[in-house]
């Protein structure tokens, strides 16, 4: 399927922002300078309150065999909605190309105030948490009424241990490796180019990232 | 550790219900047939939109400098952004690991081949639906599921292993409340998977005052 692009932004470093994808259009999210993690949440454009629930995703693509906590084939909202909202139609990376012992991606959190107060971070640090209050701002929303704990961390090289430690490692995904959702409604991508340059996940040095909106050639709708 | 049960019940398997605890009283589920899940929500009683961020409390807990516990073993039960405060403590707890994680949902029989068999979805929404609140009102599906064996691999997708409990009759899991708290518990009603050893049972929930002194 040829794809044209319709819109492409470099976001900086250590920010959030929103991006509206209608249905039928593909989100890319692509590795600017390498080894950075964007920590990415949807929302149903005509229905907030319908949001992104990674966990349970990984849990109902891991019950049908397409993924689990370091891979999504398909994105759910939240109960009681639990509809596929996109679906990730091209992750080379999440399909080995990079070697790896894990699929390269986390389903589980992101930094907030208290992780870094826990990890002994001065006072004030920014975290995804901050990025996510600026983005959500952005289309009215604060953060009491919408939940980001919840998300697709993107290339987060993170993982449990048998004994549930949690471990962190560089990301896998070099210059110029993407990572396609496709919009199954219209969708609100709300995302945090992770500030983190305390631990291995941006390999110790937070950077910029690039934004895609794509859709067929004929337009939206063509391929079907 | 003087105290006396103020209250006990018997929640019957495949149902759900909602109870306050204030501040400084204990609560404990207990196993009453053995083997049997128990999904966990809290709230707190003052504002509803402050709920219990069940998979992040495992990061918040393995960070803490006092190493209080891992994604399958929480001491400390936190909030959700913005506010990521202590809303309870876990006091007694000797099966050790729980699954924080999703409970199950319409879609998640749907796909192991059930399509409407009950779901701990529908035993919250009763429960809830006494205190004036909805699915739509709760922001995440991961819930401290008390005695579950679910563990994630630690290779490949990250994919789970359901195992039946460990737990036997009258093993609980204790909590000190931190805060007032509104508590939704769901006796899960999934026997299509071995998290109940293949048959929903009754859980019974102790709440103690608080110790004297």
């Amino acid at each position: 399927m040829a794809l044209k692009v319709v819109r492409d932004i470099v976001v900086p470093r250590c920010t959030g922002k929103t991006m509206r994808v209608d249905r039928g259009q593909i989100f890319r999210v692509i590795e600017h300078e390498g080894k950075q993690v964007v920590d990415l949440t949807f929302l149903n454009a005509e229905n907030y309150k319908e949001q992104f629930a990674a966990e349970s995703s990984a849990v109902l693509n891991s019950l049908q065999g397409i993924g689990g906590y370091y891979r999504l084939s398909k994105l759910y909202s939240k109960p009681p909605y639990e509809n596929v909202m996109a679906t990730v139609v091209d992750d080379k990376v999440g399909d080995g190309a990079r070697g790896g012992e894990r699929a390269g991606h986390f389903m589980l959190c992101h930094c907030s105030k208290r992780l870094v107060e826990h990890l002994g971070a001065p006072p004030g640090v920014r975290t995804c948490s901050d990025n996510f209050a600026d983005a959500f701002r952005e289309i009215g929303l604060q953060q009491s009424d919408t939940y980001d704990e919840s998300i697709f961390n993107v290339w987060m090289q993170s993982w449990l241990s048998e004994d549930g430690s949690v471990n962190f490692a560089p990301p896998l995904a070099e210059v110029g490796d993407f990572i396609d959702f496709r919009a199954e409604m219209d969708l609100m991508a709300v995302f945090s180019v992770c500030p983190d340059e305390s631990s291995p996940c941006n390999d110790f040095q937070a950077k910029a990232m690039r934004f895609q909106i794509l859709e067929p050639e004929g337009g939206v709708g063509s391929d079907a | 550790m003087s105290s006396q049960i103020t209250e006990e019940f018997v929640l019957p398997s495949c149902s759900g219900t909602a109870f306050r605890v204030r501040k400084g009283q204990r609560f404990r589920v207990v196993e009453h047939e053995g083997k049997q899940v128990a999904s966990l929500m809290f709230f707190n009683a003052q504002n509803y939109k402050e709920q219990f961020m069940a998979e992040f409390s495992g990061g918040l807990n393995f960070a803490h400098p006092e190493r209080l516990g891992s994604h399958y073993r929480v001491t400390k039960l936190y909030s959700k952004v913005p506010y990521e405060n202590v809303m309870l403590t876990v006091t007694e707890n000797e099966i050790g690991d729980h699954f924080l994680g999703t409970h199950c949902t319409p879609r998640m029989m749907e796909i192991l081949g059930v399509p409407g068999h009950r779901s701990c979805s529908d035993n919250f929404a009763d429960a809830l639906g006494e205190f004036g609140l909805t699915l739509e009102d709760v922001y995440s599906p991961s819930v401290l599921n008390a005695f579950a064996n679910v563990y994630l691999d630690t290779q490949g997708d990250g994919r789970i292993r359901i195992e039946a409990p460990r737990s036997e009759r009258g093993d609980y899991i204790e909590f000190l409340a931190e805060m007032d708290v509104l508590v939704a518990v769901s006796a899960c009603p999934d026997d299509q998977t071995p998290i109940n050893d293949h048959a929903c049972k009754a859980i019974q929930v102790q709440i103690f005052d608080s110790p004297a002194g």
